[in-house]
């Protein structure tokens, strides 16, 4: 909650606004993702994905991982080992 | 089912380790997660269990700020932590508001609940932790990790 995710969220919402609806978030940098976070990748996801594109991450930390499993929405969401491998998926 | 809290140990053997009282903003909230997860590594908690307290007490002060407090910075959230020789901690967290239903929370693996941008915080502290216990009228939150 807070700076962190209000920052997402306006990252977010610039990208959709430029037409952007193919999206990779690297979180690498983000050791714990908590409900906050959680509710707003798989909004973002949602909207994305009415529009034909897709949210996908790359390098999520172990436990970022767990907690997206902890909370049945690990499989929503393609996961790749670095930026490169997510981009070329799209290709 | 109702749950077990025949393990629970008597609070006679618990050590008060930290008590906290903060102004209901998130910048408190992050400072208070801070000095939780430092208080683990000094009790020489594994970093697996760490994260997973300080994730839970991040949820369980959101809820405190967001709901509780009605995000009024006036207010003040009441956070602490417990150990006892065995190594069990027990942290609690408490609001000044009316306090919620834990049995009215939607479940947010329900298919319908999904993509619901809310509702994941007292589902994913009961999974982080090993006992969780909702003193009424629903204003503190009592968690456990083994």
């Amino acid at each position: 909650m807070g700076p962190a995710v209000d920052n997402l969220r306006q990252t977010m919402d610039e990208a959709l606004s430029n037409g952007d609806t193919r999206m990779v978030m690297n979180l690498s940098e983000v050791p714990m993702v908590d409900s906050s976070g959680i509710g707003l990748l798989v909004r973002y996801l949602a909207v994305i994905k009415q529009k034909g594109g897709n949210l996908k991450l790359a390098q999520p930390s172990k436990f970022a991982v767990q907690t997206l499993r902890l909370v049945g929405v690990l499989n929503l969401f393609e996961i790749f080992d670095n930026d490169d491998a997510a981009v070329e998926s799209f290709v | 089912m109702p749950a077990d809290f025949s393990g629970v140990p008597e609070s006679s053997e618990l050590s008060e380790r930290l008590d906290l009282s903060v102004p209901a903003d998130a910048e408190a909230i992050a400072r208070v997660v801070d000095a939780i997860s430092e208080t683990l590594e000094r009790l020489e908690v594994p970093e697996q269990k760490r994260f997973e307290v300080a994730l839970a007490v991040q949820e369980a002060l959101a809820n405190a700020v967001v709901h509780g407090c009605g995000n009024d910075p006036s207010k003040q959230v009441r956070c602490r932590l417990q150990s006892n020789p065995e190594g069990r901690i027990l942290i609690s967290v408490t609001d000044p508001g009316l306090g919620f239903s834990p049995e009215r929370l939607p479940d947010p693996k329900r298919q319908e609940n999904v993509y619901a941008d809310h509702g994941r915080g007292v589902y994913l502290i009961r999974q982080l932790m090993d006992e969780v216990q909702i003193e009424r009228p629903g204003n503190e939150i009592r968690m456990w990790k083994y």
